[in-house]
Parts: structure tokens; sequence; C-alpha cells
């Protein structure tokens, strides 16, 4: 007996908000801290935080993230 | 514009409205500030003085790190993200959380600053009350 058509797309509705929650899933686990550079003529460069001009990046974001604090609750 | 230099200088009433309207269209922004060609705080949401020194420290930085002037910066820690901006003298710096959108940051910054450098608001993206 085929399923209702209802059924049928509520799996699909389902199934898609199961591919977004993992796809969140693996963002997140995938993400590590970065730095990158864009110039002008679309050169962009990437530091590591073990580099001196990484190490210097992260610091000076990290202050600026202090100074913004969290967002208030709406 | 060509990216030079603002086209007469931004108010900081203009600045502060585009501040307003930034926060209120971005839901993953903690803080931003606007800074004008010669290093002063047009707007910022806090501490002034302080949005000056941490943006002009990150610029010094990145600036020093690639050896030319840089454009954009976008730093990504556990904390939260960091994206700065340059445009005709103008610069804008927005604290978001973590895994904010980069590209729709960045394009709200970019509109934010042309439209200021061109005597604008800052609002560009704003439909006209009077298109109702």
């Amino acid at each position: 007996m085929p399923p209702k058509p209802h059924r049928v797309l509520l799996d699909r509705v389902s199934g898609y908000a199961d591919e977004a929650a993992a796809y969140m899933r693996r963002r997140r686990a995938s993400r590590r801290p970065f730095a990158r550079l864009y110039y002008k003529g679309g050169r962009a460069e990437d530091h590591a935080v073990d580099t001196r001009a990484g190490g210097e990046l992260f610091v000076a974001a990290g202050r600026l993230i202090e100074l913004a604090g969290k967002r208030p609750k709406s | 514009m060509a990216d030079g230099e603002a086209n007469g200088a931004v108010s900081g009433e203009a600045a502060g409205g585009a501040l307003a309207y930034l926060t209120e269209m971005s839901p993953d922004l903690r803080g931003a500030a606007i800074v004008g060609s010669d290093g002063t705080v047009l707007a910022a949401s806090g501490q002034a003085e302080r949005w000056r020194e941490d943006v002009a420290e990150l610029f010094a930085v990145a600036d020093d790190a690639g050896g030319e002037p840089v454009g954009q910066i976008h730093i990504g820690t556990e904390q939260g993200e960091v994206f700065a901006l340059r445009h005709a003298g103008l610069a804008a710096v927005a604290v978001t959380e973590r895994f904010a959108l980069a590209s729709l940051t960045f394009f709200d910054l970019r509109a934010l600053l042309l439209d200021l450098a061109a005597g604008g608001d800052g609002r560009a993206g704003e439909a006209s009350p009077d298109a109702a």
C-alpha cells in the first residue's frame, strides 16, 4: 500500500531538516580559529596562530571581542 | 566612487545612525565602530577611546603582517569573530558571534561605508519611506 501523500511530504521536510542540522554540526566541528587578510587586487593571506603575525592578530582581535562584550539579550 | 577619500567629512550623527541601523539588522552583531580617516571614532558601541586604540592596533598589525595596507580583515576565534573593512579613508569594524556569515557581514559593512563616503546616512539598503 503506497504511503499517504502528506506522509511523503513530511518525510521529505524532515530529511531536509536532518541534512541542515548535520551540516551545521560538521561546520562547527571543522572550523578552527583563523586570521585572514585581504588586499587590493584580490590577494588573500591566512596567518596561523603559531606565527608572529598570526599571534599579534589574534591578540588584537581578542581585545576587540572583549571590548564588544556579549550581545545584550533582547 | 573610487577608493579614495570620503566625499567631505562624515558627521558623527550620520555615522551613529549608520551604526544603529547596522546593529538593528545584524542579529549576530555584538559591537561595532566606524572610524574616520584621521583615526577618530565617528561612532562606536561603548567606549569610543578604547575602540580607537584597539582598531588602530588591529590595522597596524594587519598592515605589518602583509607588508602593504590591508583592505579587509576577518579573524575567527573561539570567543567570536572580528570583521574589519576600509573604504575611502573610512574604516568599519564589527565583532560578531561565532559562525556569522562572512559574506553578508562584509557586504553590510561595505554598503555602510560606501554610503557614508558618498555623503549618505549609511542606510543605503533601507527602503525609502516614500516608496511605500
